[in-house]
């Protein structure tokens, strides 16, 4: 197709101008979508050193290449800005149907740039772009703007702020929605230091296809493959909460601020047969043919009448695990985030850390106001409540972990972050994996959503005294059957040994993993198994028209990373930053402790796979060149 | 007199009939293009799709004011002569399940014509929320499933 139908949508708050551009064919090619235009917009437009909160900031939503076709779960749209928490790349994925309705509004990317003076939000209806005040909104839940925007604007798509957002929470999110979000990183902070409280999308064009025969066969092929999967049928039973007591039982969750390893009724708390007992009907996202998500209400008790979409693992691990909340508080916990739009995984994190802090007697009731302890459901909302509205010690822990142990004596040790960003659930004391070196490697900080063996075998919990290997666990079709290069499958999976080589396979993970960001696909398990490179080139092929195959996506997906690990170096991320939290070397689980030199020297293994200095974790100029990154060194 | 048959319960939102419908009918890709709607009841917990039910003495046939609207004498589908569309939307009101769709890019109304006895949305369902089938069997199923929970609840309180 000689000219692609997708623009870049640029609105400048501080001059009110808006314009838009078409998207170049080689930027497609070289970043595919997604996260990869993010990437490239972010280095291009942000100044080194830009404070996050400032009107320098920018913040992009990109819609993933494949967002707008039915091929299985293609949904996602990537929303990036320099992130409040951790001052580096910041980055969040989310799903349902904003994505769609940006694109069919004929528009790849939404770029917002400045800062408005007052309170607006943004009503976008294909070539139709106002920007229109909020003073009407501003101070209101998430839910009930929501209610507000769908009547004005019939059919739109919302992404906006709630209160946590407005006052500047550091880890506030952006909803998508009611009930979903881009929650990591603290963006809503961002859109809220913009004053911009919404973005209504809708599209009524359609979508013109290169090649629609061929989209479909491979739409078809697609759903074959998700359904072959061996995770499938568990996943559109229970969604991620299948990974809950697996983690549980090998002492890996992140039980009362990771000082427990496991809670004795975890499964009754947090065991996927809550699912049972909450969740009524699935719901999907755009074009998903799993449908993790649930509709969940309760019935009865303090919290009867609570209806919300979800039940998922991170929920239960932050709030049920880190915070020690029962199953209906947890559920309470989320809508709470959900209105008022905070990041579920920072909140339970900073939770944890100043009940811990008070337990410790570092905070003192006069200083809280109220008791706290592990469990206490209402002192623990009573406290997101004060963070969320930036009150007493809430003003404090508002500013995340990392900021917040800075204010306390000896509280450094309780603050359990990577680069400044609160580590979600999975402890990898209790389990060592690809998965747990990829909460050091990622680029967005302690997080578990870019890294994640695309064939993990919970089952299993072999320990590596090296931290080199995991077990791999499947039969040889299964190692057959996926969809890797040959070469590069026998240095990741050793069937003799039947181990997983971590830094090899975290260096996959991380480029399929942002692969599917780029081009807007679930990163679910089953997903994960069955679909990669090939035919995700396939949809690709059909869907631009653009020759590009497997080994292309792959590289371009590289290059994405590398482009923001640019981004980072240039603002100044240390390479000693990629360490877990002291307590994790220092304080053991039941004699699991883990040992800072091995992993060090995994991580220097995964450097020189990448192609970066294995010491200070720089890519090298080949890796540069062979990318076509040389011009972006500086 | 196979129909598309709606299993609400089913269906989890996901719109990939809608993507489909439109790809198929439309030449491009859009659910606002598709000619099955769906319509989320959040409140409910619902997703409800919404598609021509092919009525037997359909509305809109009454109230087309060009008269293009026909029954297919065969197989008894609603179907219509959209050339000669003037495009008042006369059979959108008329019809009960508002499933007669307004076409932006050729400036007339639509509705699902089954695609000739093979319809692909029902095709691409991941989830078994459009059945095609014969509207009678679907009818004596759903008959027969009733019955079953009335015995079922008959007989829980004979034993009680």
């Amino acid at each position: 197709m000689k000219d692609y139908p997708g623009k870049i949508l640029e609105i400048n708050l501080s001059t009110g101008s808006i314009s838009s551009r078409a998207v170049e064919i080689d930027l497609i090619e070289k970043y595919l979508g997604g996260i990869g235009f993010n990437a490239r917009i972010l280095y291009d437009e942000i100044p080194a050193g830009t404070e996050p909160l400032s009107e320098e900031n920018v913040l992009v939503f990109a819609a993933g290449t494949l967002v707008g076709t039915p091929f299985p779960t293609a949904s996602r749209t990537e929303a990036s800005a320099k992130s409040p928490l951790t001052s580096q790349f910041g980055t969040s994925n989310s799903g349902a149907f904003f994505g769609i309705q940006l694109k069919t509004a004929g528009y790849d990317a939404l770029v917002v740039k400045g800062k408005s003076l007052t309170p607006v939000y943004v009503a976008i209806s294909d070539e139709e772009v106002q920007i229109l005040d909020a003073a009407f909104l501003w101070g209101k839940e998430c839910w009930a703007t929501v209610d507000i925007l769908e009547k004005k604007h019939y059919g739109a798509e919302i992404a906006l702020i709630g209160p946590a957002g407005e006052n500047l929470v550091r880890f506030a999110s952006i909803e998508n929605g009611r009930y979903d979000g881009w929650g990591r990183t603290g963006l809503g902070a961002v859109m809220g230091s913009k004053n911009l409280k919404a973005i209504a999308v809708k599209g009524t064009r359609g979508r013109k296809v290169h090649d629609s025969a061929a989209l479909l066969e491979a739409v078809r092929k697609g759903q074959q493959l998700i359904k072959s999967a061996s995770s499938y049928i568990a996943f559109t039973e229970y969604g991620t909460l299948n990974a809950s007591i697996p983690y549980g039982k090998n002492k890996a969750i992140s039980a009362h601020n990771f000082t427990l390893g496991t809670l004795p009724d975890w499964k009754e708390i947090g065991g996927r047969q809550i699912v049972d007992k909450y969740g009524s009907r699935h719901v999907a996202c755009q074009s998903c043919i799993i449908a993790c998500g649930h509709w969940t209400e309760i019935k009865e008790g303090k919290y009867a009448g609570l209806k919300i979409k979800d039940l998922e693992i991170t929920p239960v691990m932050s709030f049920g695990a880190t915070v020690g909340l029962n199953t209906e508080a947890i559920i309470k916990a989320s809508e709470i985030c959900q209105r008022y739009g905070v990041d579920m995984v920072s909140a339970g994190g900073v939770l944890g850390f100043a009940i811990e802090l008070y337990k410790k007697g570092i905070i003192t009731t006069e200083e809280v106001g109220f008791e706290l302890d592990f469990g206490d459901d209402e002192a623990a909302f009573k406290l997101l409540h004060q963070v969320i509205d930036r009150e007493g010690i809430g003003d404090i822990l508002a500013e995340g972990t990392k900021r917040a142990a800075e204010q306390f004596a000896n509280a450094d040790r309780y603050a359990i972050h990577i680069k400044g960003m609160e580590i979600p659930m999975i402890d990898p004391r209790g389990r060592w994996s690809t998965w747990s070196l990829g909460m050091l490697t990622n680029i967005r900080g302690g997080d578990h959503l870019r890294c994640r063996n695309p064939v993990e075998n919970l089952r299993f919990n072999d320990k590596d005294e090296e931290y080199m290997k995991e077990r791999f666990g499947f039969k040889k079709p299964m190692y057959d059957r996926l969809d890797m290069p040959e070469d590069l499958k026998s240095q990741a999976i050793d069937l003799e040994s039947d181990t997983v080589d971590i830094a090899v396979m975290s260096k996959w993970a991380e480029d399929l993993i942002n692969l599917y960001n780029s081009v807007g696909i679930c990163i679910r398990p089953p997903v994960m198994e069955k679909v990669g490179p090939t035919i995700i080139a396939e949809a690709c092929r059909a869907f631009i028209g653009v020759d590009i195959s497997a080994a292309d996506l792959m590289k371009s997906s590289e290059r994405t990373w590398n482009l923001i690990k640019l981004f980072n170096l240039r603002e100044g991320e240390k390479v000693d930053a990629s360490k877990f939290p002291r307590r994790f070397y220092e304080e053991d689980i039941d004699g699991n402790i883990l040992n800072e030199e091995k992993i060090q020297a995994v991580l220097e293994k995964y450097y020189l796979v990448r192609g970066w200095d294995g010491r200070t974790g720089k890519p090298d100029s080949n890796t540069l060149v062979r990318l076509n990154l040389v011009d972006d060194l500086g | 007199m196979k129909r598309i048959v709606i299993n609400t319960e089913a269906c989890d939102g996901c719109g990939i009939c809608q993507l489909v419908c439109s790809a198929y009918k439309a030449g491009q890709w859009h659910p606002a293009l598709s000619r099955i709607k769906i319509k989320p009841l959040q409140e409910f917990g619902l997703n409800l799709p919404v598609v021509c039910m092919h009525c037997t003495y359909p509305p809109c046939e009454i109230f087309c004011v060009m008269n293009l609207i026909y029954k297919e004498p065969d197989t008894a589908y609603t179907l219509r002569h959209e050339e000669i569309c003037i495009g008042c939307r006369a059979c959108e009101i008329a019809c009960p399940f508002s499933a007669a769709v307004w076409d932006p890019i050729n400036e007339v109304v639509v509705n699902c014509d089954l695609c000739g006895g093979n319809p692909e949305c029902v095709n691409y369902c991941p989830t078994g929320a459009l059945v095609f089938m014969d509207i009678s069997e679907a009818a004596d199923k759903k008959r027969r499933e009733a019955a079953g929970v009335q015995i079922l609840e008959l007989s829980r309180g004979f034993l009680e």
